[in-house]
């Protein structure tokens, strides 16, 4: 504080100085047409080019929420297009395309025909390999994220693998390279001609789509979908394309031998999401009483 | 300062006041926008050389907030007058005596120092002063050329008034 003091005694005449010079400027541009307008436009100028910077420090550091949110809107719209697939339902003799959110809630038979099917839950896949003839991942979402056994693991570009153990904060997912996996898919192109993709080792971009009838004309290029009829996956959710010319099966002559090249490399696998089909529980059980039937 | 050395201090802040503000600041309008002529700094310039510094810039934003309410300018005369205050110790300092000034010298003018080295000390206080009050009127570098003349045109005008007030008044103290 003394030295403070000694400071401002030393100095009194500048300290002064730049006291009265702040008075004078305050003057100078509040009061004065001039200087006003010059102070004004330099303010504004530094002003908007510090909070620019400014923000394009905060937009940096808020990246990671950005795609974070962005990742929920993918999911959100992911979950929309599946579900709305679900809605063209028939209703006498025509067919309806409904929008479930312009239902009326007190309309219970239609929310119940067009009801969405499926809820899609953003992940990161946190490990992935591809290089052995059984492959996993694990994503960062477990029970506590709501996250179940035989869900669905998709990409926004094709399918992912199917979950297999979940603990609480992780889930063990099988990916579509593994040789026990098995996805239902269709050809859109061939009326939705439907057949299983398994992956039987060998190039991790490539799978084979068997039980396609020898009837059909296959094209190479022809889009690859998940037929919807897993349960697991919903209908027309993207997978690859036909690649080369089809051949009969080797071990099933009344059926094709399809090559599929994969949309999404399972290389480049990073953000996910899990789907959720909220009718699982009780499609099995009717599932159930088809088995208990046939006994 | 006692009361009989302030009275001529106080005279010729309100003399120079009012001739600035009347007379100078008029023929500025009168002949055009390069005849700027400063007086009133001479008031600062001839106060106690024993003066502190902190009373010389206060005093010089006095002069300068009396010219201003007259332009009106509001702070740009003030401004001036305050730099002018902190600069006068440092513009004189090269003329002044071996050992500084005394009490001997109570204000720095022709009678006590030689008209040569008044001269030569109000030159460089002026055109502080002067070059002081162009930055701030115009209040931006890019400006900086139009300051520079003006500051040079009005320097020469300023040092003619300076020079024929001294002689007409001779101030001593």
């Amino acid at each position: 504080m003394g030295r403070l003091l000694q400071l401002l005694l030393r100095n009194g005449g500048f300290v002064t100085f730049l006291l009265v010079e702040l008075v004078c400027f305050a003057i100078m541009v509040n009061f004065n047409g001039r200087q006003g307008e010059i102070w004004a436009n330099t303010t504004g100028i530094f002003g908007g080019r510090a909070l620019e910077k400014r923000q394009m420090a905060s937009d940096y550091f808020g990246l990671y929420e950005t795609a974070d949110s962005l990742a929920h809107i993918v999911d959100s719209l992911q979950a929309r297009l599946s579900n709305a697939r679900q809605m063209q339902v028939p209703i006498r003799d025509t067919f309806f395309l409904v929008n479930y959110d312009s239902l009326s809630k007190t309309d219970s038979v239609r929310r119940k025909t067009v009801r969405p099917q499926f809820e899609f839950i953003t992940a990161k896949a946190i490990k992935n390999s591809i290089s052995g003839a059984n492959n996993w991942l694990i994503i960062n979402r477990g029970s506590l994220d709501g996250i179940q056994p035989d869900m669905a693991v998709v990409s926004p570009e094709g399918i992912v693998g199917i979950v297999r153990h979940v603990s609480t904060n992780f889930s063990l997912v099988m990916s579509v390279l593994h040789q026990q996996a098995k996805i239902s898919v269709a050809l859109p192109k061939q009326k939705n001609a439907f057949g299983s993709l398994t992956w039987e080792g060998g190039n991790p971009r490539e799978m084979i789509l068997r039980y396609i009838p020898q009837h059909f004309v296959v094209q190479e290029n022809e889009p690859v979908v998940t037929s919807g009829y897993s349960l697991m996956f919903p209908l027309g959710h993207p997978v690859g394309k036909v690649i080369g010319v089809p051949k009969p099966d080797p071990e099933n002559p009344y059926f094709l031998e399809i090559r599929v090249r994969l949309n999404q490399d399972m290389s480049t696998v990073r953000d996910v999401a899990v789907i959720n089909n909220l009718f699982r529980a009780e499609l099995d059980s009717l599932q159930l009483n088809i088995k208990s039937n046939e006994r | 300062m006692n009361g009989s050395n302030i009275t001529p201090h106080i005279l010729r802040f309100i003399g120079l006041v009012v001739v600035q503000s009347l007379l100078l600041n008029q023929m500025t309008d009168t002949v055009g926008a390069y005849f700027n002529v400063l007086l009133y700094p001479l008031f600062i310039l001839f106060l106690p050389l024993q003066m502190a510094t902190p009373y010389l810039v206060l005093l010089g934003f006095a002069i300068g907030m009396a010219v201003d309410a007259t332009v009106p300018s509001w702070g740009v005369h003030a401004s001036a007058g305050a730099f002018s205050g902190l600069m006068r110790g440092l513009a004189l300092m090269p003329f002044a005596p071996k050992g500084g000034f005394s009490a001997k010298d109570p204000i720095f003018a022709p009678a006590r120092m030689g008209w040569q080295t008044f001269i030569n000390g109000a030159t460089l206080f002026m055109v502080c002063h002067i070059f002081w009050y162009f930055s701030v009127s115009y209040f931006a570098p890019v400006f900086v050329g139009e300051i520079l003349k003006k500051t040079l045109a009005a320097w020469v005008l300023t040092m003619l008034f300076v020079a024929l007030y001294t002689a007409m008044f001779n101030p001593k103290k």
